[in-house]
């Protein structure tokens, strides 16, 4: 059913261009793995109390977005979700990605990591790490040592 | 051409800083379409748009989507670190005539938005009577 006029794609354009998008579907996940970039990218912002962390995850779902830390390194895992059900012949593009991800990153020392939070809004990540007070510089006494 | 796909520009080369908020960039979400037994859907990226900041428009036969995208990143905050653009989404679609546009129906979740096009739904054969004069 034609429902979609691609310029003046004749079918036979079209089937290609249907072909080539499930080619390159094949061969490159994400994009990040198409130019040897870690998926998901992520911004990092910073505030006085806080760093913020961002990442674009459009078609995953919230209870399947999971974030741990343990020893100063985040790791973030999911999965982009696509169409569920349809044959791979029932497609006229495709071009979003799919599939399941994770990525681990190191935090900088100075985060308090129990009291890291993250929130999913419109199919952005954003995970808050706030930062450690500055711990007050310590006096260390020296004693004269004992010559005798 | 309205249907080319642009690459965002996250994924060439390195990304000169930019000033927060977000840039004036428009970009070419990517798209899912698939036939099911009812027509046409469309699916479409678009992190950070709500459902608000969103305009579906049909004019004529042309679909076009533009998503602004609105970050909950206080505007005090500093980039530090820089792997993405952020940036709204424009896209549009030539729609033939066998779409029904008085029930196309469209929602949106988690920055996917998903266009039904159902099929018009063609009236049955009529016989016509032939009057013997």
């Amino acid at each position: 059913m034609p429902v979609f006029r691609w310029g003046h794609a004749w079918n036979p354009i079209r089937d290609l261009e249907r072909e080539v998008d499930q080619l390159l579907a094949k061969v490159s996940l994400f994009h990040g793995i198409r130019f040897g970039q870690q998926y998901p990218p992520v911004n990092v912002y910073e505030l006085d109390e806080e760093f913020l962390l961002t990442a674009e995850l459009p078609g995953t779902r919230a209870e399947e977005l999971e974030v741990l830390i343990s020893n100063g390194v985040l790791t973030i895992k999911g999965r982009r979700n696509g169409p569920e059900g349809i044959a791979d012949d029932r497609f006229r593009r495709q071009e979003r990605p799919r599939g399941p991800w994770q990525r681990s990153l190191t935090l900088p020392d100075h985060i308090q990591e129990e009291k890291l939070a993250a929130e999913f809004t419109n199919g952005v990540l954003c995970i808050r790490l706030p930062k450690a007070s500055a711990t007050q510089p310590r006096q260390i006494p020296v004693t004269n040592g004992n010559p005798g | 051409m309205t249907n080319q796909i642009v690459p965002r520009s996250n994924s060439t080369g390195p990304i000169p800083p930019v000033e927060y908020p977000v840039d004036q960039v428009v970009f070419t979400p990517p798209i899912d379409i698939f036939e099911t037994a009812d027509g046409l859907v469309l699916q479409a990226d678009l992190p950070g748009v709500s459902s608000e900041s969103l305009e579906l428009q049909i004019q004529d036969n042309k679909l076009s989507l533009f998503g602004r995208v609105s970050l909950t990143i206080p505007p005090e905050a500093r980039l530090i670190h820089q792997e993405y653009q952020v940036g709204h989404f424009l896209r549009s679609f030539i729609l033939s005539d066998e779409v029904d546009h008085e029930r196309i129906s469209a929602k949106l979740n988690q920055g996917v938005l998903e266009v039904i096009l159902p099929r018009l739904s063609k009236p049955e054969p009529r016989r016509i009577p032939i009057q013997i004069v």
